[in-house]
């Protein structure tokens, strides 16, 4: 493994030394030595946005970043970004699984099929909140599972109760969306220009 | 230590404001303030003009007119060149000109670091001195500047920043909090203070300790330049906005939807940053619309003091 010996300088020296040594050569792992938390953090920082995958280690007062990326991957790792503000952010929170009352069976197929049509609202859709027995579209198993994905890969942020799955013993079962608090969704409704509940 | 002190005194070290305020009749106070430092930009003209702005933004954060100054000087004679001092004096000059303040003094010393900055005198009514510590719950927070130049300096430094950018941060930092503060004067302020090293996470815990309040950040409202967030993915963050964040460490939490970049902006150490206000809410949209009619277009309402004894800087 190549190593980077950067200690004794500030930054952002250790992460341009880094960036130098990468633009040299295609490397497969990379080794940086630095003698502080704060450059350690930095040079990590840089690695990921690279798309190399860190680990790091302390030894005496060496601080040390490990890299590595399979050299497919080195090329420029696309992340989802968040959704450009558009003139009106809509906010959809769901506090069931189901749309309506009456045949259970109906109303699942609604909500599927609801979630599936609320692509078409466009980069409007800002929050998609899930509460109560709406935690339940999230977790393995659940129909609406692939396009909720979707939606989060295209930027979207999924907000997911975090007392309701507690409450349900699902926090494991998530599969999609962050954990959150009611705080969270407060202030997205605060922020929000319109609030759709369902 | 122990610090002697008189019934004039209105803000003394005790409290650790933005400038000491001293009364000297019933209705004038002096208000007292240094601060210098190494060149944060490679043009000494923009530097000089930086530097004052810097120094004169302590007085306008406490509410008062600055009205005279006087220069600090540490200059390497023997390695530089004076012209470079010629220029940083000048653009500090210049600076004061347009502040209306006038340069009545100063002094030089030789260093091998070169380092320049000014002493400030300026004067406010002892009943319209605004201090941090004033927080009133459901008061807004309004900051008139965006934050990154930290960062962003970290990217010039690494040669990263393209020079549109330089130019725009450059200009960012040499920008009077003049204005600004003459506006707030109008508006029922509880609080002020200026961005600088600490970061706006830092001067914010400054007005929450001892108030009996928690205010609440809301992230996506606070203006950033946007340059800053792409840095700081890359890892262009300066060892301060690490000390900053691990020493107020205990007193923030974040929300999960804040994303890492967004956190290190809002502790990143600011250079003649904005001013942080804090107003009754009733008045906080027509202060910033006054603010940004007056040209201080990045002012936005960043938050809200809740009444909370834990004394925490909530980010949402």
């Amino acid at each position: 493994m190549k190593e980077i010996d950067a200690r004794g300088l500030a930054c952002p020296a250790p992460v341009l030394q880094t960036k130098a040594f990468l633009q040299e050569e295609n490397l497969g792992s990379v080794k940086v030595i630095v003698d502080n938390a704060a450059s350690q953090q930095n040079v990590q920082r840089f690695l990921e946005s690279q798309g190399f995958q860190t680990a790091l280690e302390q030894n005496g007062t060496d601080y040390l970043v490990i890299g590595t990326c399979d050299a497919e991957q080195q090329t420029q790792i696309q992340l989802p970004q968040e959704r450009e503000a558009e003139d009106k952010k809509i906010m959809v929170m769901c506090a069931t699984d189901r749309i309506g009352f009456g045949d259970e069976e109906l109303g699942l197929k609604l909500m599927i099929s609801f979630i599936k049509t609320l692509k078409e609202m466009g980069p409007e859709l800002w929050r998609l909140v899930f509460v109560n027995n709406g935690v339940k579209l999230t977790i393995d198993g659940s129909e609406a599972l692939g396009d909720l994905k979707d939606f989060e890969n295209d930027g979207l942020k999924i907000l997911v109760c975090g007392t309701c799955l507690t409450h349900f013993g699902l926090l494991e079962a998530k599969k999609v969306g962050e954990t959150t608090n009611m705080l969270d969704i407060v202030t997205a409704m605060q922020l929000a220009d319109k609030v759709i509940n369902i | 230590m122990v610090f002697p002190t008189d019934e004039n005194v209105i803000v003394g070290l005790d409290r650790a404001d933005d400038a000491g305020v001293y009364k000297i009749s019933d209705d004038l106070a002096l208000i007292q303030t240094v601060d210098f430092f190494t060149p944060i930009v490679d043009d000494p003209y923009w530097f000089g003009q930086i530097a004052a702005a810097n120094a004169l933004s302590d007085v306008y954060a406490m509410g008062g007119t600055p009205k005279t100054a006087m220069n600090l000087v540490a200059f390497p004679v023997k390695q530089m060149d004076l012209s470079v001092l010629r220029q940083i004096i000048q653009g500090g000059l210049d600076k004061l000109t347009e502040a209306e303040v006038v340069l009545i003094g100063g002094h030089s010393i030789e260093d091998k670091e070169l380092k320049y900055g000014l002493s400030v005198t300026g004067i406010v009514h002892p009943s319209r001195v605004l201090t941090k510590k004033n927080l009133w719950p459901g008061d807004r927070l309004i900051l008139t500047k965006p934050l990154g130049t930290g960062i962003v300096n970290t990217a010039i430094k690494a040669g990263m920043a393209s020079v549109d950018l330089t130019d725009k941060v450059t200009h960012l930092m040499a920008s009077l909090n003049r204005d600004a503060a003459r506006i707030m004067s109008r508006f029922d302020v509880h609080a002020c203070t200026d961005v600088t090293g600490f970061g706006l996470i830092g001067h914010i815990a400054e007005m929450v300790c001892g108030s009996n309040m928690s205010v609440r950040i809301f992230s996506e409202q606070v203006p950033v330049i946007s340059e800053a967030l792409e840095f700081a993915s890359m890892g262009l963050i300066p060892a301060g906005a690490y000390k900053n964040r691990e020493f107020r460490e205990s007193m923030v939490g974040f929300s999960k939807t804040v994303e890492r970049s967004l956190q290190d902006v809002l502790v990143d150490p600011q250079t003649s940053g904005g001013l942080l206000i804090t107003v009754d809410r009733v008045q906080a949209d027509a202060l910033v619309k006054a603010l940004q009619d007056a040209g201080i277009s990045d002012t936005a309402e960043i938050g809200d003091v809740l009444k909370d004894p834990e004394e925490k800087i909530w980010v949402v």
